[in-house]
């Protein structure tokens, strides 16, 4: 099979749920000239009705988006940047996710955002933070993140197949990583973990960079301890029947999440296992988490967040 | 733009059920047989009403909040019996009965009443490029109170709106008021529709009392709008006679307002000065103006009716939960 990059099959996707579906339009900031690759050259397919730039509005920006999925249509937001959305976290979270449940199910919320998040390119807190966790914190929007350009093709074409709004940032980190990406259309289910290594010792919980840096340490303790390694790919829903099966073998769980330890993604897992798989448990659930710092710039943050040493560290502490 | 005897009619006629409606809700407020909260309308029917009286079906509407939308509802020719079974918390209600305030009609495009104030602005761009690109003449009444142009978002929606020549027209209902805060205090200029000069886009200030120079003013912008002519901002002059919502007090700053203030601005009251308009000019009698009250009373009565005779809402929290997303 072919190989393309993860921000190439984002793309992919959407160039081909657009060309499939009319009321399938993007709006964000210099997309039409491609300020990251995923949007470059989209323009000449689609033309300006359908790939929009904006002013530095945010608000009226997603307002573009919002309105219009309200009026049928199935828009997809590019914040740029995923702190960018923060700009108008009031529309794009607090309204977004209250607009189906509260207005009685009368309308729901086709929304797709996107942003480019995460550590890597010394970038600092703004242009650098996780925002998975918020958006799954605010109940009625799904949130997905791939970590694969497998689950990058599939999982847009999921998000923007589905009625909700959904949140589905990509990791800056591994914009570039090559994988296998079918030429045809399949979509990766919202809500569907994927057990992405065999083990027996203990269950790695990871997403996104950090799953690709818990691959490589798990082949690094081969035939020392036996990791299994769990991709959520969604975050809403979450697919808690994969980890609970995986937990009856290792009885071992470390979560790996980029965002920050307190109020995120890996303190909800952490607690729902303990309320639904406390059993299971042979030592108690570790994570590792950007610590409570706002994310640094400059070289600080290859050993503030969470890599592969740092991921090694736990898995050993938890086997001990 | 000169009215027919018709739409004047029709203008007076909705303008007397706004005013009647209103004077229900309060009444229902201070009788406990409200929830949430209710920011009466009284001294500000007018423009709800001019500005929406002759909407089609298929325009998009963002009802003012004062009033809860109301006066605009009715006047686009919405059923509000679910909307006041909303606003008591029944099953029956337009959001069976989760929103409290936050009603909505999608199939009369009023997709949302948002508890932001000014988070009509966002959305309303949306509507006006869903519009633009159907290109079948739908226009985009986005109404709301002189307060909610502090918010940047009300800056961005003119400013997206002009470029892409979106058929939205910027319906400020200036009551001089937000809260305690005055206009005059808390913008730089005598009109808010100034704004509308960064953006190249035509402004119109007109009476807010006088329901028949709104229509008017509407209608054009309406049409003008409905031809592709871009954004149009109207400001409406009007008042708020009441304190801000039932319960607060009435000030202005940190005191109160006062009778003299209050004498003035009563001295224009919409549905007194409509009703003078109407039997100056003969198109209407007095005997014919009686009936219209009537029949707006009646109306009203079966809607408290409806509202009434419903149960409360009380869901499972595992059906509640099953609706948090769309199938
Ligand atoms: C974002 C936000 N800030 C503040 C409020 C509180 N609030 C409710 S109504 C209101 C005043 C609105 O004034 P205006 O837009 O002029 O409308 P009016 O009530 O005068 O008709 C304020 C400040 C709110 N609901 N939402
Ligand atoms: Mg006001």
């Amino acid at each position: 099979m072919r190989t393309i990059t993860l921000i190439g099959a984002i793309k992919e996707a959407l160039a081909e749920e657009m060309r499939r579906d009319e009321d399938v339009f993007l709006v964000g900031q210099d997309v039409r000239g491609g300020i990251f690759p995923h949007t470059k050259g989209l323009i000449e397919e689609f033309g300006e009705e359908r790939i929009l730039d904006t002013p530095i509005s945010e608000s009226g920006m997603y307002g573009t988006a919002m309105g219009a999925a309200q009026e049928g249509m199935r828009p997809i937001v590019d914040f740029m940047f995923g702190g960018f959305s923060y700009v108008t976290f009031s529309e794009c979270s607090v309204s977004t996710g209250q607009y189906h449940f509260l207005h009685g199910s009368q309308r729901s919320l086709p929304v797709v955002m996107t942003a480019g998040v995460g550590t890597g390119q010394r970038l600092a807190n703004d242009h650098a933070m996780s925002i998975h966790g918020t958006f799954a914190h605010h109940p009625g929007i799904k949130v997905a993140m791939p970590s694969t350009p497998y689950d990058a093709k599939g999982l847009f074409k999921a998000a923007i197949r589905d009625n909700n709004p959904v949140m589905i940032p990509w990791h800056m980190g591994i914009m570039m990583l090559k994988g296998e990406v079918p030429e045809e259309d399949y979509m990766v289910p919202l809500g569907v973990a994927d057990v992405k290594r065999q083990g027996s010792d203990v269950t790695v919980l990871a997403n996104s960079v950090q799953l690709q840096n818990a691959l490589k340490v798990a082949d690094k303790l081969d035939g020392e301890i036996s990791v299994e390694i769990i991709d959520p790919r969604s975050f809403v829903p979450f697919d808690m029947e994969t980890l609970l099966t995986s937990l009856e073998k290792t009885n071992r769980l470390v979560v790996v999440d980029e965002d920050w330890e307190s109020g995120g993604f890996a303190s909800t897992i952490s607690a729902r296992v303990m309320e639904q798989g406390f059993d299971l448990l042979d030592a108690p659930v570790t994570r590792v988490c950007m610590p409570n710092m706002p994310v640094p710039g400059g070289y600080m943050e290859e050993y503030v967040a969470p890599n592969p040493d740092k991921i090694e560290a736990a898995i050993r502490n938890v086997c001990a | 733009m000169s009215l027919t005897k018709e739409q004047k009619l029709t203008l007076f006629t909705n303008l007397v059920r706004a005013d009647l409606y209103d004077k229900m809700m309060y009444r229902r407020m201070m009788q406990g047989k409200l929830i949430g909260f209710y920011h009466p309308i009284e001294g500000g029917v007018a423009p709800g009403v001019g500005a929406c009286t002759f909407l089609n079906k298929d325009d998009n509407l963002n009802p003012h909040h004062r009033g809860h939308g109301m006066a605009h509802m009715i006047s686009k020719g919405i059923d509000v019996r679910t909307f006041l079974a909303e606003h008591t918390g029944k099953e029956t209600g337009c959001c069976k009965g989760r929103s409290a305030f936050h009603f909505s009609y999608p199939d009369h495009k009023v997709y949302q009443m948002s508890g932001f104030i000014g988070h009509n602005f966002a959305p309303c761009v949306g509507w006006g490029y869903a519009a633009k690109r159907r290109a079948q003449g739908q226009v985009v009444m986005n109404c709301s109170g002189d307060g909610s142009y502090g918010q940047g978002r009300a800056h961005e929606a003119m400013l997206m709106a002009q470029n892409w020549k979106l058929p939205i027209i910027f319906f400020c209902e200036n009551n001089g008021m937000s809260i305690f805060s005055t206009a005059k205090e808390m913008h730089p200029t005598e009109n808010i529709s100034s704004l509308a000069q960064g953006f190249g886009m035509p402004a119109v200030v007109v009476d807010g009392q006088d329901v028949f120079a709104v229509a008017e003013v509407a209608l054009a912008a309406i049409a003008d709008a409905r031809k592709g002519k871009g954004p149009v901002f109207i400001e409406c002059k009007t008042e708020r006679f009441t304190e801000h919502d039932i319960g607060t007090p009435d000030l202005a700053g940190w005191e109160d307002r006062t009778p003299a203030q209050h004498e003035d601005m009563r001295k224009r009251e919409p549905v007194n000065l409509a009703t003078e308009r109407v039997l100056a000019d003969k198109t209407l009698t007095q005997a014919r103006i009686d009936a219209i009250r009537e029949a707006a009373l009646k109306e009203i009565e079966e809607v408290e009716a409806f509202a009434d005779a419903s149960e409360i809402a009380r869901p499972s929290e595992e059906e509640l939960l099953a609706n948090v997303f769309a199938p």
